[in-house]
Formats: structure tokens, C-alpha cells, sequence
């Protein structure tokens, strides 16, 4: 077993840090009341050793072991905290996905050791072109399943709401990241010449992720569910980063593809500490009692002031606007940008479509973000919200409060770390540490100054404003009178971007209505929104894949006679095909 | 020199602002056969508003007092960012392109969140109708952005002014196309007619409207001039990327004034022909300006290799 750290398993493990500590302080002060809180605290620990072996292993079999220790234990976890029919059907369907689709991880790993090239430059530039691609093909399918990357993605928004919120937030925030860690050491630190295809598969799978998480994420009323959507569209976001990076890399353009690679990553340890945060804050708010349904929620901003804010800021963060958040979706609609700027062809023409569905993506991200924000956080409290009578423990609070300052910082001062993350790439060094970001080929994006300004020049307008207020009215509705039964939903609000959107979501709607007598007695009106990938494309295969299970299964019939008819058949195979000389 | 001046002309025209919406609104009234109002009203009701109380609705929140403030600073930010006359001020946010569609973003997402703290079901509905038409809408101003990038190779707003210096720009299909997109931007980003109506008065027909609803007095006059901002950067986005101008500092300026009119003239033109279009038939129109962008990025990559 040998492990090592080199600066890309530095920067993993940075951010498996920046969330395991909050995540720790949350579960001290949220797991005594779980049940089995000594299992869940054990198998939390192994997890994030787990995620920690990962990062540092340098020898296959270490890679490997830790590798599937990662998926097992928090499948564990959510077993003991959902011991029911819902958790082991969610629990069966992630280890099947992502052990089917996690099998690429194998073959590349086993194929790199074959060579003796798992992690040996020389043995790796000797690698073949066939050896190659398959490496690629291998490594794409299986970091791209565990890191939750449509269309392989359909387990992860069942599986990390499940889980207790502490580990939501180790699954979401850097689970995924250590996937991510996979394809960048792989994808762009071995392999030499990786070919232009794995570069557009990964635009592909990360502009579809981006755009389809979001949309689902807008179609979610459990507040966890739809943070899980929503790692599902982060992990796109990145995606697309790393695409444009090995695109950018097979035409020569090196300086941008370090820099989408920095790209990326700074998203990663956004993505981490945003989510991480929303996750914490989602199980501080059920914890409150205001239960985990977002129309349900509301003022959560005034009942719960410290968590609520924290919450916001996440949310702030989540929406990609500046200050927070928005210099690693500006890295990366830049990096994009640099494919159809750098040169002709149809990959250039693949950058500008994969640019406007990242800004697309975004735009629906903000109103996501919007959506939980307005119901949850803002305006009145309502429904379940209402019993919420003060902030969560000092625990929690500190631990949403780090990771809040972690996410501001990252939008105020990415120029401090991207020079150190695009020197992660080859040929990717040579750039100053500052504050703002001042890249080639882009007008310079003066971060600090732009965070100052956005927070001096509104407080400089509301002072010139003063304070002179009538007294409160009512809110205008035409004159009619409001009620709590009056308010907007979540749901009412995301109506005219679903309606625009119906044509790719097929929104399923059945209206019933028993009327006898001239007089109406009941109006049932039930409608969903199918996961389309999920009950089109993956049910069916699931479903053929059971079914010659079955068919197997007759060969087992336990007669001892019927197995030994087997062991001479394959006895006389095998003779036969020495004979002809297909076997010597 | 020129840079000071710009800069100085970046301010001027923040304070300025108010005159473009109330052009088009005096052009438009002498179009349809009224006296209509002078240019100069919007600031008439600016400095009517300002010597109004604020009326706050009950149980509204800090989102809903710090809107108009976080509006009218993201824009100040976003003007200063837009060359005049191929130079500025670039403080505090620098000149990147790109970073013009967070802070739009920004503005919207705040009159949102505004709306929400009031729950003012009218208010939601025209912030929803916003947030729809925005992702549409960002899609194509990425695309406009990139096809005005693509002769500067830089998505510098000043490389990019540069390089639309002169008539050559023009023989490029991909401009065409581009200036097409850009016209579509600026209908959205200026709630103009066919896409939302600035002179309605019924909350169901609203759009950007719609989150104004439940201000009043100086927080008010502070959306209104962020809503004529929105004119100015807009406007000024399109002159510099999207109109011919000489590379010279003071004749670029005449030619910007000139542009400015130009835009005026087209938007009261076009709201005097055209009626307002259904709400879902919007990012229709956007996504179809969006393919006309990318045809004029194909021809551009075809051109270049």
C-alpha cells in the first residue's frame, strides 16, 4: 500500500476538508437525535477516510479498495437511517448504477496497472493509441457515473436526500469532487494526446447535466431533493470546464486549457462549499420543524436570522451572481468561449452551443435559487415554518458561518488560488497571484473591487434614501383581502417557465371530475413530471436486464446430474475448438 | 485624455439616463398623433417621487427594502463597465463582457426576491415572466457577445469596440446576423413593445412593471431610473458592439449620440407598429434570435478555416 500527496490530491483534499469540518460540527450537534447515531457516526468517519484514500492513493489496489469503500459506506448510513422498503429499493438502485457504470473505473485502473503505468509518466507516453482510448472511454463512463453525469445520473438525486444532511452534504459537496479528481488525473494529468472525442463527450454530458438537473431541480418540492438536482447541473457545469479544457488542449491552445482546468476545479470547492452549506442548512431547518417541503417553509429569514442568512448567501452562490459565486461560472463561459475564439471547425461550434446552454442553465439556476429563497426564506412564515420558535444550536450556526465566509471568499478573491489550480495542468503555470482574475485574452475582472462596490454602493443609496415611511398598508391585490391560503407557490411561480419548457418535460396531467345531478361533488387533479432519461431509457434496459436474469437462473437448477452435463460440454468445447485451432 | 473624458461622459450619461425612455416616449406619442409628454418628464417624475414617503407593505422584509438600492448599484456597475466611445472608466468591475450578464442577472434576481418578501401575487407573476424570458434571453446575449468577440479574438469590451471600428466589420455575415440578436436584446432588456408594454396600467399584463407595484416614493424613483439605465446599457451596448463608428476618440463620440438616436427612433417606431405578443410566444422569439446568432457563428468558423 503506498500513499503520496502531490498539489491535485492537495486541492481534493482541501475541499474534502473545507466540508468534512462543518460537516463534523453539524453531526455533533444533529446525530444524537438520529437513529443509530454510533453507526452513523462510524460509517461517516470511514467515509471520509474513505474519500481521504482516494486522494492519496498511489497504487492500484489501494485506489480500488478505497474507492469502493466510498460507495459502499454511505450506503450503509442511509440503511441504518432508512431501514424501510423506500431506502433499500433507493440503496439497490445506487449500488447498481453506479457499480454497473462504476465497472469503467476498474478496467482503466486495471489496464493502466497492466502496463505498470498507474501513475509512472514513462510507462504512460509508451501507452499505444488503442491502449489510450480505452483508458479514456473507460475512465469517462465510470467517474462520470459516480460523479452523477446524465444520463448516468438517475441514482444520485434518489440517494443523497435519503442520507442524513451531514452526509448530503459529504455526498454532494465532494464525493462527486473526488469522481472529478479521477477524470482531471487521468483525463488531463496521464494520459498523453487524449483524443478530441472524450473532450465533446464531456461537453455533451456536462451541457445536458447542467441544463436537465436544473430543469428538474425547478420541477422539486423537497428542499433536499432539488439541492440534488442541483449538484446534478454543478457537476455539468464542471464538466463542461473539463471538456473545453482537453479541447483546448488537442488543438495546442495550452494557456486556456490550464485555465479551464483552474476553471473547473474553482467551481469544485464552489460547488462544495455552497451545496455542503445548503445541504446543512436544509437539515437545520427540519431539525427547526419547518419540514423539508419548500412551500411549506417561508420567514425562515426572521425565525432563524443566523441559519437563514447563511442560507441566503448559499443560495446567492447557487444563482452564480456577483459577488458570490459568479467568477467560477465566469471562468468557465469563458473557457467555453475560447473554443469557437481559438479556431474554426465543428468543436468551436460545439463551445458556442454548450455557451448557451451554460447560460441558459444559469439563468434557470437563478430562478431556482429565487424560488427557495422567496418560499422558504423570505416574506411570512407559513404552514409548517410557523412552529419554527428560534435558531438552530451554536454548532450548526458556526458551521453554516464558515462555510458562508468560504463561499464569499471564493467570489472576492479567486485570483489567489486560480494561478495554483491551472498550474495543476500542463504548461499551465506562470501566472501572478492577485485578487481579481486578469487573464489572457479577457478584460480583467477586478473581483474585490466589484465585491466592495456591491455592497458599499447599495448601503450608500439607502442612506440617501433616509427613512421616511408612511405607515405599512396592506400588500395590493386589487383590493381583495390576503390570507396565508392566498400565498404563491413554488410551484405557481415556476408555472410560465414549465409551460415554455413543456415540449421537453411532457408533464403528465389527469383531471377528474365526479359530477352527478348537475352539481360538481369532487375535482381530483393529480400531475407529475416524469424523469424522462429515467423511465424511458433506463427502466426498460433495467427491466431487460432482470428479465434474462431470470432466464439465467433456470441453469441453476441444483441437480448435480445437470452440472456435471455442463462440466463435460464445456470439456468438449474446449476440445473442439483445439482441434479446429482456435485455441493452442 | 480620452480615457478621462470618457469616464467623465460614463457619469454624466448615469445622470443622463432618464432622457432615452422619455425620447421614446415624446417620439412615440407624436407618432401615434398625441402631444404626449416632454423628453424631459422622467425626471419631472423622479423629482416628484423623491419628495415622497416610502409606503412599505406589512410583513415585507430586508429583501424588499434593499432592492431598489442592490438594482440601481448593479447597473452603476454595469455602465461603468461599457466602453464609450472605446474607452472608460472599467472600475469597479472591469471590462470582461461576460461579467454583464451576472450583473443583469443580479438586478432581476433581486426584484424577484423583492417580490417575494412582499408576496404581492402581481409582483410574482411579472418577476416570473422576467426570470422566464431571462433564460432565453441569456442564451442570446452570451451569443451576441461571443459573435461581436470573435474579430477581436478577446471578449474585452474595448478589443471588442475596436475591432466593430470601421465599415470592414460589415462584410461579415456573422455581424448581420449578430446585430439581429442585439436588436432582440435590447427590445427585452428595455420592456418594449413586442415583448413587454412600459405604459400599462393592468397588473396582469405586467412584466418588468410588476415588481415596481409595491414601491413608493424614493424607492420608486430608484427603480425607475434603474429601468432607464437599463436603456443606457443596453443602448450603449449596442452602439459600440453593433453600429459602425470610426476608431478616432471624439468623432466615435458624435457617432455614439447619433447611434443612441438611431436605437431611439427604431424602439418608438417599433412600439407604434407592433402590438404586445403572448407571454410564452417571447422565448420563442428569443430562442429563433439565438439560432439566427449561431448561423452567423457557423459562417464565421466556416470563413476562418
Amino acid at each position: 500500500m503506498s500513499v503520496g500527496v502531490d498539489p491535485l490530491s492537495g486541492a481534493f483534499l482541501a475541499i474534502l476538508g473545507l466540508v468534512a469540518v462543518p460537516a463534523a460540527l453539524f453531526a455533533a450537534a444533529a446525530v444524537g437525535t438520529a437513529r443509530a447515531p454510533r453507526g452513523l457516526t462510524a460509517l461517516g468517519g470511514g467515509f471520509q477516510l474513505a474519500m481521504a484514500g482516494v486522494l492519496v492513493a498511489r497504487d492500484p489496489v489501494t485506489f480500488l479498495v478505497c474507492w469502493e469503500l466510498m460507495s459502499l459506506l454511505p450506503a450503509a448510513a442511509i440503511l441504518l437511517s432508512h431501514p424501510d422498503l423506500a431506502g433499500r429499493r433507493t440503496v439497490f438502485q445506487y449500488l447498481a448504477v453506479t457499480h454497473v457504470g462504476g465497472a469503467g473505473v476498474w478496467v482503466a485502473v486495471l489496464v493502466l496497472a497492466g502496463d505498470g503505468a498507474f501513475g509512472d509518466p514513462a510507462a504512460l507516453s509508451a501507452l499505444g493509441g488503442g491502449a489510450t482510448a480505452l483508458v479514456a472511454a473507460a475512465a469517462l463512463i465510470g467517474f462520470a457515473t459516480k460523479a452523477g453525469l446524465a444520463p448516468l445520473h438517475v441514482w444520485l438525486p434518489r440517494a443523497h436526500p435519503m442520507a442524513p444532511s451531514h452526509l448530503s452534504a459529504l455526498m454532494s459537496g465532494v464525493m462527486t469532487k473526488v469522481s472529478i479528481y479521477g477524470i482531471v488525473r487521468v483525463l488531463v494529468q496521464w494520459l498523453p494526446d487524449v483524443p478530441a472525442w472524450c473532450g465533446g463527450a464531456l461537453l455533451a454530458m456536462g451541457g445536458v447535466s447542467a441544463l436537465g438537473g436544473v430543469v428538474y431541480a425547478l420541477t422539486q418540492r423537497d428542499l433536499k431533493r432539488l439541492l440534488a438536482f442541483s449538484t446534478v447541473e454543478n457537476v455539468g457545469i464542471i464538466a463542461l470546464g473539463l471538456g473545453a479544457a482537453l479541447l483546448l488542449a488537442d488543438r495546442g491552445a495550452t494557456e486556456w486549457a490550464a485555465l479551464a482546468v483552474a476553471a473547473a476545479l474553482l467551481h469544485a470547492a464552489n460547488h462544495a462549499a455552497f451545496k455542503g452549506l445548503l445541504f446543512m442548512a436544509a437539515g437545520a431547518f427540519e431539525r427547526a420543524g419547518a419540514g423539508r417541503t419548500v412551500d411549506r417553509m417561508g420567514g425562515l429569514l426572521r425565525t432563524m436570522p443566523v441559519t437563514g442568512g447563511a442560507a441566503l448567501v448559499g443560495l446567492v452562490a447557487f444563482a452564480g451572481l456577483p459577488p458570490i459565486g459568479f467568477a467560477a461560472e465566469w471562468m468557465t463561459l469563458r473557457a467555453l468561449a475560447e473554443l469557437p475564439l481559438t479556431g474554426a471547425g465543428g468543436w468551436g461550434l460545439a463551445g458556442a452551443v454548450a455557451l448557451a446552454a451554460l447560460a441558459a442553465a444559469a439563468a434557470v439556476g437563478a430562478m431556482v435559487a429565487t424560488v427557495v429563497a422567496g418560499a422558504a426564506l423570505l416574506g411570512r412564515p407559513r404552514g409548517a415554518a410557523a412552529a419554527v420558535t428560534g435558531d438552530s444550536t451554536p454548532g450548526v450556526r458556526v458551521a453554516v458561518l464558515f462555510l458562508a465566509g468560504v463561499v464569499v471568499a471564493l467570489g472576492a478573491l479567486p485570483g489567489l488560488v486560480v494561478p495554483s489550480l491551472a498550474a495543476l495542468a500542463p504548461g499551465g503555470g506562470g501566472l501572478a497571484a492577485a485578487p481579481g482574475l486578469d487573464l489572457p485574452g479577457a478584460g480583467p475582472v477586478r473581483t474585490l473591487a466589484l465585491t466592495a462596490a456591491l455592497v458599499v454602493l447599495p448601503l450608500a443609496l439607502l442612506a440617501l434614501r433616509g427613512r421616511r415611511t408612511a405607515a405599512p398598508a396592506p400588500t395590493w391585490a386589487c383590493g381583495q383581502r390576503t390570507g396565508p391560503e392566498l400565498d404563491w407557490t413554488a410551484a405557481g411561480f415556476t408555472k410560465t417557465l414549465r409551460l415554455t419548457l413543456a415540449g421537453a418535460l411532457r408533464p403528465e396531467r389527469r383531471l377528474e371530475i365526479r359530477a352527478s345531478g348537475g352539481t360538481t361533488h369532487e375535482v381530483v387533479h393529480r400531475s407529475r413530471v416524469p424523469e424522462l432519461l429515467e423511465e424511458r431509457l433506463l427502466a426498460p434496459a433495467i427491466a431487460r436486464v432482470l428479465r434474462s436474469a431470470r432466464a439465467a437462473r433456470r441453469l441453476q437448477s441444483g441437480s448435480l446430474r445437470a452440472y456435471v452435463a455442463y462440466l463435460a460440454g464445456v470439456v468438449v468445447v474446449l476440445l473442439l475448438l483445439v482441434r479446429i485451432g482456435v485455441l493452442t | 485624455m480620452s480615457w478621462a473624458a470618457a469616464g467623465a461622459m460614463q457619469v454624466l450619461a448615469l445622470a443622463a439616463a432618464p432622457i432615452l425612455p422619455g425620447l421614446v416616449q415624446s417620439l412615440k406619442a407624436r407618432l401615434q398623433g398625441r402631444r404626449g409628454p416632454g423628453p424631459l418628464q422622467p425626471f419631472r417624475e423622479l423629482a416628484r417621487l423623491w419628495q415622497r414617503s416610502v409606503v412599505a407593505p406589512e410583513g415585507a422584509g430586508v429583501a424588499y427594502r434593499m432592492a431598489p438600492a442592490v438594482i440601481a448599484s448593479s447597473l452603476i456597475v454595469a455602465v461603468l463597465m461599457v466602453p464609450f466611445a472605446g474607452e472608460g472608466l472599467g472600475w469597479p468591475a472591469g471590462t470582461d463582457a461576460l461579467v454583464l450578464i451576472s450583473l443583469l442577472a443580479l438586478g432581476r434576481v433581486a426584484a424577484a426576491a423583492s417580490a417575494w418578501d412582499t408576496g404581492n401575487g402581481f409582483a410574482l407573476m411579472g418577476a416570473a415572466r422576467d426570470l422566464t424570458f431571462a433564460v432565453a434571453g441569456e442564451a442570446l446575449l452570451v451569443l451576441v457577445l461571443l459573435v461581436a468577440a470573435l474579430p477581436a479574438g478577446s471578449t474585452d469590451l474595448g478589443a471588442m469596440w475596436s475591432a466593430a471600428a470601421g465599415v470592414g466589420a460589415w462584410d461579415e455575415p456573422a455581424r448581420w446576423c449578430g446585430a439581429f440578436g442585439m436588436a432582440l436584446v435590447v427590445v427585452l432588456e428595455t420592456g418594449r413593445q413586442p415583448i413587454d408594454n412600459p405604459d400599462t396600467h393592468l397588473e396582469l399584463t405586467m412584466v418588468h412593471e410588476g415588481p415596481l407595484l409595491e414601491h413608493a416614493g424614493r424607492d420608486l424613483a430608484l427603480l425607475q431610473w434603474a429601468a432607464a439605465a437599463r436603456h443606457l446599457l443596453v443602448i450603449a451596448l449596442a452602439v459600440g458592439l453593433y453600429l459602425p463608428h470610426p476608431a478616432a476618440f471624439w468623432p466615435a463620440v458624435g457617432a455614439m449620440v447619433a447611434g443612441a438616436v438611431v436605437v431611439v427612433i427604431g424602439l418608438a417606431l417599433l412600439e407604434t407598429w407592433q402590438v404586445k405578443m403572448r407571454v410564452l410566444a417571447v422565448p420563442r422569439l428569443l430562442a429563433a434570435g439565438s439560432v439566427v446568432t449561431l448561423a452567423g457563428l457557423v459562417t464565421w468558423l466556416a470563413g476562418a478555416s
